[in-house]
This record gives structure tokens, sequence and C-alpha cells, in this order.
């Protein structure tokens, strides 16, 4: 079926877009490996370190995890806002979208039923 | 060396399924004797079994789903003579018997009935309409085939060797963790569920890739038919939420098998979270299955109108809204499980709104009739009889969604006919308008109208005079899988909804009747030009049944459709040109890939249900091997020869000059 993929030259999968030299796509992955490296390095120097201020190492930690997962999508999942790579990017989205409405939607819920119902021995606690 | 397997597991006491089975088991017996000693066996193997021809699979799905459906239906029809007559008195069905029957149905009817008669169509036809020659992963989609079949041969299975789930259709926990169910019921539930779900996930990510990736010359997404548009939302919802369910049920078996507390009493499990887990996929299924239906009604509809689908992009709107907010809704499945006012008022909320887009898609349907010249033909029976029925089941859906109401109306037979109202007026009619539509595609002959149009006059009048006595009952309190009851009100109810299941099942027999006479009169209602309905997308540009390669030359579009455009135009560039360039054309190997699959994973699943652990490995390896094997290929493609595509698509084309050249002369 080759004379279908022509018409769909701004639609390309991930790991079709082979139009870079060896090089060039040999130093992406190491420019990615690097940063993933420093990110995942000053996750674990900030979790044991007193220089910063305590209470703002979990932020510090997400912000460094999210991006983590950024390095992730652009140099190794090649997710770039290139018009052929609409199809990828909405389908990212999606996902996202799922999953923070599903995990989300779980979270809310039930701490809602779990105070709503708490242990019998808590609840006689709380009505005595 | 059997694990749990013994005698004790075929039930020698118990006559119903015995027979049941025995008879079912006669049955393939002599279709398999029958089939061997005429020699239809290599015939069946190499164009059917091995097929991994998109319109192939998808007559396979959906001949798996109508096989199922007379399964599921003669639950129900189990069911109703029990509540008919267990008034004050145990009926003919002991209580073990009759959960294990309602589990069944449900189990049945979502998962190998809807599910693979929508996949089947959408397999059938996407393709077609997107004008390509066939879908993404043509050996993946025949593995997803024979996986669901392997699910629905499980359950099958259960009937005779062991026992099926007496735990409802979702096997809620603890009531399904083993304290409470020790035998094998629960894991043959779980276990068809996962393997069938592989083969769901291979399907969805088939069918999203197919309509995002493969599209004929100038088929862009705003041109393509609303029933592409549907079939990509339903898709994304399986992609999306058939994980859950694969999570859910690993999470019950490891509870099951090894000594896990996700959803146990005790030791820090948490029942609740099954509920949530279970329905926030629960919930997007529902619309996996609807969706596609819409998808149908709007083809069918625009189609018998001779009109074209007023307000297409408020109608993909309306989809993709609906594929993203079925996701906001889940918890209304459990509203009385105490979330409180807060959680149970946003998702209320959210369950009215999703409403919304679904009334945008009824007033398009209806103005796309209006002003059209209709023509009353057996699918657009089926399309009217569902706006309808549709719509009643959608307002008692929206009365269930304020959550006060709800709490009177949880667990009850209000529920049971709402949900019946929504599936069979909405899922049901569908399939079976898709069926009457596409029939002639598939197969190259209409069906006959008479019997069709029976069909739906007895279904359609049935189901009312099944339902809405359940409504009623509802409303006299009467809560769902009751085995017996003592309550003189609900009594007349349950006898008329038992006298409607006779007029369903007269709709059924003639059903099948209609195929009988339309194979019989097949040279009578041959179709040859392709074309039967007058039709304006795609699939009808190409024969009946169309070639293997579908298209011989890529359609070009032009615009919303396509096929439509090609004919007033009479630009229909191969009925222009004398002289076509015809080309090779290269198509998939068939592949044994999917059935050996399958058939290592049936042994796999039977292992796993009845602890023989050294067949699960075997079945295992198997499997994994034919992947290996399947994965080193090294020719999977075969090449069709230019001279022998013109052959093929020069009949057609000459039955199609006549068409256009007798149209002009009217």
């Amino acid at each position: 079926m080759s004379d279908q993929t022509h018409m769909h030259e701004h639609d390309i999968a991930p790991g079709d877009e082979e139009q870079h030299s060896v090089g060039e796509r040999i130093i992406g992955y190491v420019v990615g490996l690097g940063l993933a490296l420093l990110l995942t390095a000053t996750s674990f120097f900030i979790a044991g370190t007193d220089l910063v201020w305590q209470p703002s190492i979990p932020v510090a930690l997400i912000v460094l995890a999210i991006a983590q997962m950024g390095v992730h999508l652009v140099f190794f999942l090649h997710i770039t806002t290139g018009p052929d790579n609409t199809n990828n990017v909405l389908a990212l989205a999606f996902g996202l979208l799922v999953v923070f409405l599903v995990v989300g939607g779980t979270v809310w819920i039930m701490s809602h039923l779990n105070q709503n119902m708490p242990p019998m021995d808590q609840f006689i606690q709380m009505h005595s | 060396m059997l694990g749990k397997l013994d005698w004790s597991a075929i039930p020698f006491d118990q006559p119903i399924p015995l027979i049941a089975g025995g008879v079912v088991l006669v049955g393939i017996l002599a279709v398999l004797i029958w089939v061997v000693v005429k020699g239809h066996l290599p015939y069946l193997w190499h164009e059917w079994i091995t097929s991994v021809d998109h319109k192939r699979i998808g007559v396979m799905y959906i001949l798996l789903a109508s096989v199922m459906l007379l399964r599921g239906g003669s639950d129900a029809i189990m069911m109703r003579i029990q509540q008919a007559i267990a008034y004050q008195s145990q009926g003919y069905l002991p209580p073990e018997h009759y959960n294990q029957i309602f589990s069944a149905h449900g189990t049945i009817m979502i998962f190998f009935v809807a599910m693979p008669f929508v996949i089947g169509l959408m397999n059938l036809v996407v393709p077609l309409q997107l004008g390509v020659r066939d879908v993404a992963f043509p050996t993946l989609n025949s593995v997803g085939f024979w996986l669901t079949a392997t699910g629905a041969l499980l359950v099958n299975l259960s009937l005779v060797i062991g026992e099926f789930a007496r735990t409802g259709w979702l096997a809620f926990p603890p009531l399904s963790e083993l304290s409470y169910s020790p035998g094998v019921g629960v894991d043959y539930y779980a276990w068809s569920l996962q393997i069938s779900g592989v083969g769901t996930l291979v399907a969805g990510i088939n069918l999203v890739t197919t309509v995002l990736k493969l599209r004929t010359k100038g088929m862009n997404y705003l041109r393509m038919p609303m029933f592409c548009w549907t079939t990509l939302a339903s898709n994304l919802l399986i992609v999306a939420a058939f994980p859950i369910l694969t999570a859910t049920l690993a999470m019950l078996l490891l509870d099951r098998y090894l000594g896990f507390h996700f959803f146990t009493n005790e030791a820090g499990g948490n029942v609740m979270m099954f509920m949530n887990l279970i329905w926030a996929w629960g919930h997007p299924e529902v619309y996996i299955l609807v969706l596609p239906a819409f998808g149908i009604f709007s083809e069918v509809v625009s189609t018998f109108s001779g009109k074209a689908l007023f307000g297409y992009r408020s109608m993909v709107l309306a989809t993709m809204a609906i594929c993203v907010i079925s996701f906001m809704v889940w918890l209304h499945h459990f509203f009385t499980m105490g979330a409180g006012p807060d959680v149970n008022a946003i998702f209320g909320i959210a369950s009215m709104i999703i409403a919304i887009p679904t009334g945008v898609k009824i007033y398009n349907w209806l103005f796309t009739m209006y002003g059209g010249r209709i023509r009353f033909a057996t699918p657009m029976l089926w399309a009217v009889g569902f706006m309808v029925t549709f719509i009643i089941g959608g307002l008692t859906g929206v009365l269930v969604a304020v959550p006060p109401a709800d709490f009177m109306l949880h667990n009850s037979m209000f529920l049971v006919a709402h949900f019946h109202n929504v599936i069979i007026g909405g899922v049901l009619f569908g399939a079976f308008a898709g069926f009457e539509y596409w029939f002639p595609k598939a197969f190259g002959f209409r069906l006959d109208e008479r019997w069709g149009k029976l069909a739906f006059w007895f279904t359609f009048t049935g189901f009312y005079i099944t339902f809405v006595p359940l409504y009623i009952a509802g409303m006299l309190g009467m809560t769902r899988r009751l085995q017996h009851y003592n309550v003189a009100e609900w009594r007349p109810w349950m006898i008329v909804a038992a006298m409607g299941m006779a007029v369903l099942s007269i709709g059924v027999i003639c059903q099948i009747m209609q195929l009988v006479v339309s194979i019989r009169n097949r040279e009578a209602l041959r179709d040859r030009t392709g074309d039967p309905w007058d039709g304006r997308s795609l699939e009808w540009a190409t024969s009946s049944p169309p070639p293997v390669f579908n298209f011989a030359f890529h359609p070009d579009v032009r615009g919303e459709d396509a096929y439509w455009d090609m004919k007033v135009a009479a630009q229909q560039q191969s009925l222009e040109h004398d002289e076509l360039e015809y080309r090779d054309i290269e198509m998939p190997r068939n592949s044994p890939t999917g059935f050996v699959c399958a058939f290592f994973a049936t042994i796999m699943g039977f292992a796993l249900i009845w602890h023989i652990w050294w067949m699960v490995i075997l079945g295992g390896i198997g499997a994994f091997a034919t992947f290996v094997v399947f994965a080193w290929r090294d020719h999977d493609e075969y090449v069709i020869p230019a001279a022998e595509v013109a052959a093929i698509d020069r009949v057609n084309l000459e039955e199609r000059r006549n068409l256009v050249s007798m149209a002009g002369a009217i």
C-alpha cells in the first residue's frame, strides 16, 4: 500500500521521522540522557540535603519529576509542536485528561467515602 | 495433576445445564462432522479462520455475536419465566442456578454480543468508508477476534464444567472474594474477561490507528462519514477505559489466587474501591457500545432520507463531547454508596450534561428526515424505532441521574428497565440496522424485506411489552435479581413481561427466518451494482461483496458524502475512461497466528481457572512462541497482478456503467 503513504506526510507516527542523519539523532539522545541523569541526580541530592528550606522539598521533587517527564517526551518519544505531530500531541493530551479525571476523581470520591464511613471504632469514638 | 478439576465439576444432578450443554455439544459436533465430510475444512481454514481480511474478520465477529445473542437470550427467557411463576414459590430454578443465569446473561450480552457486534460492523465497514484496502494491523485484527472468541468459549464451557459466577455481571466484592465465592465461577468470569479484554484492546488500537493514519486521498477528518467519527470516538474510549477493567480484575484475581487484600473486608481491603474502578471503566463502556450505534443511525437516516446528514459538524462535536464527558459521570452508578451530597451533586450534574450532546444528535436525525424523501426499508424502521425508544430510555436515565430519585430507584427493576431500554433500544437496534444495511455489501445479496419488517415489528412491540412492566414493577418497589417474591402486586407485571419475552422471541425467529429465506432466494435478491440502497459513502463505490483489495484505485474524495458526489457529478473517473491503467496490488498474507494464539490462550485460561499450573505454563509458552514465529516471518504480503485486478474490477464497472446510463436515460 505504498501509494497511500504519500498523502499523509503531515501526519507521521513516532519513529517514522527518520530524515535526520544518524549523528544528529545520536546527539539528540545523548542530550536527552544527560538531562534525564541531571534531573535524577538533582532529585536525589535535594531529597537528602539541608541546603534548601525543608518544606519546599516535596514541591521541588514534583517539579523535577514533571521536568523529567518532559525530557522523556521530547527527546525519547519525539513529541514536538510541529504540524506533523498534531495526532501525537492530541493523543497525549487525551491520555493526560483521562488519567487526571480517573485518578483525581477516584481520590476525591474515596476521600469523601472514607470521611463518611470511618471504621467502626473511630465511628464510636466520634459519637461517644 | 489436574488441579481442582475432577468429575464433581460436571453437574450431573442439574438436568437443565447438562441437557442444554449436551444439545449444544451435539450441534457443534454435527456441524464439524458436516464440514469435514463435505470437504469444507480447507476452505474454512484458508478463507476464514486464517483470514486477515477486515471484511471476513468483521463477519466472523458478527457471527460470534449472533450465536451468543441466542445464548444470552435463552438466559433471559429462563429468568422471565422464573419470575413469572416464582410468586410465593421457588419457581423452577434453584437460587444458585438462577444467580448464575443472571450473571451469565449480563456478561454475555455486554461482552460477547454487544461488543463483538459493534466491533464487527466497524471492522467490516470503516476501511471501506475510508476508501482504503485494509486496517492498519491486519494480523493483530485476527488475533483480537480469536481472543474474543476464546473468552466466549470459556464462558460457555462453564455451563458443563464447573459453574459460572453467581455475583452479577460485575462480580462485586466481597461476594466475589474467595471467602464468599470459593468455587470456580468467578474465575471463569474473570479470566474470560481478561483474555477477551486483550482482544478488545487490540481491536481498539487497530481501529484508532486505521482512522487516524489510513485515509484515502482527500479524505480529511471533516469529510469522514459519521460512522468513522463514532468509530474513532468509541475506540479512543476502548483504549482509555479497558486497561482500567483489566487492572481491576487483575487485582480481584490477585486477591483470589495469591491472598492479596485489595477488595477484602479484612486486612485493609476496600470494597468501595472496586465499585469506583469498575464503573470508571463501566460508564465509558456504555458509550463504547452506543456511539457506533449512533454512527450507524446517522448513515441509515441520511441514506434513506436521500439527504446529507443535517448538522454534520455539530454531530462531530457532539460525538467528541460525549467521548470526553463519558469519563466524568461514573459515580452515578453508586450514588447510594455514601460519598455525600457534594460528590453526588457534581456527578449528577455531569450525568445530565451528557444528555445534551445526545439530544443534539436526536434533533440532527429528525432534521435530516425533515423534508427528505424517506424510504421505510428495514434499516430505516430500526432507526425510527430506535429514536422513539431511545428517547424514553434517555429520559428515565436523566431521571435516575438525579441523586434523590436514584436513592429511591437504585437496584430496582426500574433501573433494569432503564438500561435495557437504552442498550436494546440503542445498541441492539443499531446493530440490527447496521446488519440489515450492510448485509448486501458483505455478501452480495439483499435480505428479504418482508421477514425483516416482521422481525422489526415483533421485536419493537415485544420490547415494550417486556420492559414497560419492569418500569412499573420497579416503581412498586421490586428490586432486581429476585429468585422469588411474595408481593402480590408485582405478579401481574411479571406475567406480562414474560408474555412480552415471547413476542420478542418471535422477533428473533423472524430474523432467523429472514436469513434462511434470503439465502434461499439469493439469486433473486442479488445486488450486482454494489449500491443497493442508493448510498452516499464510499463503501457503496465498490462491488458487493468487495474484492479482497476493496478498491482497484484509491478513490479521490472531494467533499462529504464522497460517493454521492461522484454519482451526482457522474465523474467517477473509473466510469469515464475506458482503458484504465491497473497496477499490481500488495495485500497482507493470511496467517494462522490469531487462531493458534487463541488456541493456547484458551488452554491457559482453562488451566488458570482450574489451577492446573503445568498447563498454564504450556499455554503461555505456546502463545508466546506463536508471537515470536510471527515476528520472524519473511514474507507478509503477496501481490495480486494487475491483470487479475483488472479482470475483477471490470465486471463491476460494467454493472455500474449500466446503472448510470439507465439513470441518465430516465
